[in-house]
């Protein structure tokens, strides 16, 4: 048999390796560029649709048609000359500073909340699926993850299940987190929420994981936000300042510089582990100094590898926590600190100081009669209690710690007048502020507000006590009436006088009035007659022993003149006796004027007061 | 009434650098502070009178370490006829002070200073915090 077809095969063969020959260079060359763009059509689809896809999510809200197709044409440029033959590229989720993750579900409003949860967690075994402040918001479902591993695993999981509709689900994932908007209602469930991890035998808040809490789901309470963890400061300060122990592991903090006052705000503080957060640098836990911490824990924070060695990690933590015996879980060696820290104790006040005994009895009569003219509308017949040439400024200020703020009474009827040399520069402005002469002086006194004064809360102190001359410091709270505030507003004065001796009296040659608010401690004694009359203060004088009558009884003779006259005159306007029977009524009251103007109404209302009393 | 003047804005003056003084010493060299005081002058510290400025030291170095700051500041000539002609000023702070590493507390003070020789000199000294006296 002649090879009839040996040439066919031949050919064939020829043809084929022909084919061949070809299809090898095609394969190289041309080919390629036909089964090869089939192919590359199918990846090309294929990418696009994902980068497609891709960009929706990113330009969600704003995305249109034909944005789309400017994006998906853009990418297909870009994209040219790409990899060929290569598997399908899966983008790999790019790990977040923050450690929190946004999962968004294209068409995921389709099925029901738990449908998807049940699909997710079963693909995700053993990883547990906590979805944080899931939402659906028009067709698309968006919810955050706490861990990477698990973002990962769901970013690859994209357009791998099956729906029961026929469709893939779409599962887009990237680093993030939403915007925290705080409320009243959230607020108020976070407060649940950390009732419910508090333990008040061992004073211990358990926040671990808190955004993790079952009762929080569907917002987003995690404490690497500020305002989170503001408002659980907040609350803690409002509703457990007497807490000791808190855990805040697992909560993925960064930050902590943005609290402020915080060991005001749980002053108890003893016990504070803070482990497995992100936490960069030891200056973070500057927010906490102060606090009491005995026993911290740091580790698994980024800060913790930064040190060489343990001393300096140790150091850097005491320099912060003096008091700190336990670092993550390992007892400290106790520090040692110098003698000379000892805790030194102030002296204990005393309510009265007088350098002389004599001086006592004469300070006493002297205020006594100044504050009951004083607290009176009319304040003018102090004009006898000064010298003419008497000097007179007043200062004020808000006590430290409570300043000018909605809860205090303001001392704005002061400010005019207030001759604070450190903001009072002008030499002319402070000759002015100083009332010189006692016109001047006692005018200002009548324009001042009108007071009751509480003289059981009075100071004294004599300091000087010589025949020309008495320096003397009253301190002291007073109700301040009729000034306009809402309630009368209670003060807190501190005076000094220098008193000369006038006539058979004495008189003020210069007054510095320091004017401020009495502060919340001091405002629970105000007012509040203590229940045994304190004995005469006993006196630290020296030199001088005190004279054969310590009594209380005033001697009348430091009473100036003028003075009583000027009390005759109030208390002839009080009762409305002449002046002969309202100096009657002074001399057999001792020149006591309240117990005067007790015994006249008393004698007043019982009709005995004679007629003629009256007669001017 | 020009040299009344005069005294006036030299009290201001004086009290501007005594306090600035004072409180450095009294927060920084505390064991210089008997200097400031006349042989026999006088602290009433919280009621607790102290006489003598040897007295005073002593005293003074018992008490914790202290860092005061000034709110206001207030001065007067003492009239003539109170102190026979002998210049003296009357000096009045108000401010917060810190004991050792306690809270913040608020203070009012009080000097009476004379100028002997070329030196200011506390003729008195009365301390007292803003606080309740029974605690």
């Amino acid at each position: 048999m002649p090879k009839p077809n040996y040439g066919n095969r031949q050919s064939t063969w020829v043809k084929d390796e022909y084919r061949h020959d070809n299809r090898d260079r095609r394969v190289t060359f041309k080919f390629s560029h036909r089964q090869g763009s089939k192919k590359d059509n199918v990846r090309d689809w294929t990418t696009a649709i994902r980068e497609h896809l891709q960009d929706e999510d990113v330009d969600m809200g704003i995305s249109s048609t034909s944005g789309r197709v400017i994006n998906n044409k853009k990418f297909n440029k870009k994209k040219k000359g790409g990899r060929k033959g290569s598997p399908v590229p899966v983008r790999k989720l790019l790990e977040g500073p923050t450690g929190w993750y946004r999962v968004i579900i294209p068409y995921g409003d389709k099925f029901e909340k738990t449908f998807i949860i049940k699909l997710l967690q079963g693909k995700l075994e053993p990883l547990a699926l906590w979805p944080i402040a899931w939402q659906t918001q028009g067709t698309t479902v968006t919810f955050y993850v706490d861990e990477y591993k698990v973002a990962e695993r769901i970013h690859s999981m994209d357009r791998q299940i099956q729906l029961p509709d026929g469709f893939k689900l779409l599962l887009k994932v990237h680093p993030g987190s939403p915007n925290v908007d705080m409320n009243a209602t959230t607020k108020e469930k976070m407060k649940l929420a950390m009732a419910k991890r508090y333990n008040p035998n061992t004073k211990a808040l358990d926040l671990t994981k808190f955004h993790a809490d079952p009762d929080l789901q569907d917002c987003f309470c995690a404490l690497f936000k500020p305002i989170v963890f503001i408002t659980i400061i907040d609350i803690i300060e409002e509703n457990i300042p007497e807490l000791e122990a808190l855990n805040l592991m697992d909560n993925k903090i960064t930050l902590l510089s943005f609290l402020k006052k915080v060991s005001k705000k749980m002053p108890n503080l003893k016990i504070l582990h803070m482990g497995n957060n992100k936490i960069r640098e030891i200056q973070q836990l500057d927010a906490f100094e102060g606090l009491p911490i005995i026993d911290l824990v740091l580790d698994r924070n980024p800060l913790c590898d930064k040190f060489k060695d343990q001393q300096a990690y140790i150091s850097e933590v005491r320099k912060r926590f003096p008091k700190c015996m336990k670092l993550d879980g390992i007892d400290l060696p106790p520090p040692i600190s110098f003698d000379i820290a000892e805790d030194h104790q102030l002296p204990n006040p005393q309510q009265t100081f007088l350098c002389n005994a004599e001086g006592g009895t004469i300070v006493r009569q002297f205020l006594e009669q100044y504050f009951l003219i004083y607290d009176t509308d009319n304040r003018q017949p102090l004009l006898q209690a000064y010298h003419e040439n008497a000097t007179f400024s007043l200062t004020m200020a808000y006590p430290y710690g409570f300043g000018k703020d909605k809860n205090v009474s303001w001392l704005n009827w002061y400010a005019t007048d207030n001759r604070n040399l450190l903001r009072v520069q002008d030499p002319d402005r402070r000759c002015k502020l100083l009332k010189q002469g006692h016109v001047a002086v006692v005018s200002f006194l009548q324009e001042m507000p009108k007071t009751k004064h509480d003289m059981h809360s009075f100071t004294v102190d004599l300091t000087i006590f010589t025949p020309q001359m008495l320096c003397l410091t009253v301190s002291g709270m007073f109700k301040e009436l009729k000034s306009g505030h809402k309630f009368p507003p209670l003060r807190y004065f501190f005076r000094t006088l220098v008193i000369i001796p006038a006539g058979s009296g004495f008189c003020i040659a210069n007054e510095v009035l320091h004017i401020t608010n009495t502060t919340p401690t001091q405002a629970k004694d105000a007012f509040k007659t203590p229940p045994i009359v304190a004995p005469p203060p006993s006196p630290v004088s020296t030199g001088a022993s005190p004279g054969p009558s310590t009594s209380m009884a005033p001697p009348a003779v430091a009473l100036d003149d003028n003075m009583k006259q000027e009390m005759v005159n109030q208390m002839s306007i009080q009762s409305g006796m002449n002046m002969e029977w309202s100096l009657k009524c002074l001399q057999e009251t001792e020149w006591d004027f309240q117990r005067a103007s007790l015994v006249f109404q008393d004698l007043h209302t019982r009709g005995v007061v004679p007629p003629e009393a009256f007669v001017k | 009434m020009d040299q009344a003047r005069a005294k006036i804005n030299d009290a201001c003056r004086v009290a501007e650098e005594f306090t600035k003084l004072y409180y450095e010493t009294v927060d920084r060299k505390r064991h210089l502070i008997s200097r400031l005081y006349l042989d026999t002058g006088l602290l009433s510290w919280n009621g607790n009178g102290v006489t003598g400025n040897q007295n005073i030291l002593k005293f003074m170095i018992d008490l914790p370490t202290t860092d005061h700051s000034i709110t206001t500041l207030d001065a007067q000539p003492i009239l003539d006829s109170a102190v026979n002609g002998q210049l003296s000023f009357i000096i009045q702070v108000s401010g917060s002070v810190r004991y050792q590493d306690k809270p913040l507390k608020t203070f009012q003070q009080n000097f009476v200073v004379t100028a002997q020789g070329d030196k200011w000199k506390i003729v008195s000294d009365c301390f007292r915090l803003q606080e309740p006296l029974n605690k």
